[in-house]
């Protein structure tokens, strides 16, 4: 089973490690010890979010005005929860820690891939979960503790991120084969990259799902095909 | 540098992104789900996958030769996923594609 997991998350791996390994650099310029770019992927676990830190640290932001930032950078994975809320297993350690593991990454890889037969599934989810993090943490600490030594150039490393979203959302496709979430999902992001480029991404999920339960509650077709 | 204002923002921060990982499975989770809830539990994943891809895709400045990298690593992934069906493989050919074109 771990090594089934290892296999499924090593796209994320391809991801997180360039992604990781960016944040560890700009964040040894702020001349902290090395470890605390570990401790960072350990207990915050999000890559915009630590991108964004870095910023506020530099200019010693205050405590409200981080959490409130942070509330909001995050805002959309308010929604990720919803997809699986008994793929989790019962309350204790194990869920809330696939709680916290819940990245853009992770979500999107659990709510496509289908579990082999055999296998737990909060189990399995766990092992996926508890490596894509280890994934996130090697890379931030090699960032920060030898990023300018690094000898592999690792530039154009990011598009993983791209190639995992896209080939998932061929697997979506192929999974859900029908076209009214996928056009709704555009039509929410034009209107949210032309209203709000900056934020597009919690735009574009609420007003999205808004679409979505309005043409459900309001046509009879949705209703029946949906 | 201040190493307790550093610990406190760290205890903030993972405080606020697991507020946002959290809510739905204190308020749904365990119970029998209403139709308009397990209708939402299903269509998510495909449209936030298709706005991560959007997104995605925005960042780039496609009057660029980046632009131009991104479209060919782009066909790359799709064409190969669409033959061979192997995740790993589209993602790590479409990657090594575009790092290729941008460090050359």
């Amino acid at each position: 089973m771990i090594q089934a997991a290892l296999k499924t998350t090593l796209p994320i791996f391809f991801g997180y490690l360039p992604l990781g390994i960016a944040f560890g650099l700009l964040f040894q310029e702020l001349g902290y010890p090395w470890y605390f770019a570990t401790l960072m992927a350990v207990c915050i676990y999000a890559g915009a979010a630590q991108f964004m830190a870095v910023g506020l640290l530099a200019a010693g932001a205050g405590f409200v005005e981080i959490a409130i930032a942070t509330f909001f950078l995050n805002s959309r994975h308010i929604f990720y929860g919803l997809a699986l809320l008994d793929s989790f297993g019962r309350w204790g350690l194990r869920k809330l820690y696939l709680i916290f593991g819940l990245t853009d990454e992770v979500y999107s890889l659990m709510t496509t891939i289908e579990v082999p037969k055999h296998f737990e599934r909060s189990t399995f989810y766990f092992w996926m979960a508890l490596f894509s993090q280890s994934y996130w943490i090697l890379g931030c600490t090699l960032g920060a503790w030898a990023g300018t030594h690094l000898a592999f150039n690792t530039e154009g490393m990011e598009f993983a991120a791209t190639a995992l979203f896209t080939v998932l959302l061929i697997e979506q496709w192929s999974k859900v084969k029908k076209p009214l979430p996928f056009v709704v999902a555009l039509v929410a992001c034009v209107i949210a990259l032309v209203v709000f480029t900056e934020h597009m991404l919690i735009l574009a999920i609420s007003l999205s799902l808004l679409m979505m339960l309005s043409l459900r509650l309001t046509s009879q077709k949705v209703r029946d095909e949906y | 540098m201040n190493i307790e204002y550093l610990l406190m923002v760290i205890v903030i921060m993972s405080a606020a992104t697991f507020a946002t990982r959290l809510p739905p499975f204190l308020l749904f989770s365990g119970r029998e789900q209403h139709p308009l809830l397990q209708f939402l539990s299903k269509y998510t994943p495909p449209m936030v996958m298709s706005i991560l891809v959007v997104y995605m895709l925005k960042s780039v400045d496609y009057l660029s030769a980046e632009g131009l990298y991104a479209v060919i690593a782009l066909v790359v992934t799709v064409g190969l996923h669409l033959w061979r069906r192997n995740a790993l493989m589209s993602i790590v050919a479409g990657t090594a594609v575009f790092m290729v074109c941008i460090q050359w």
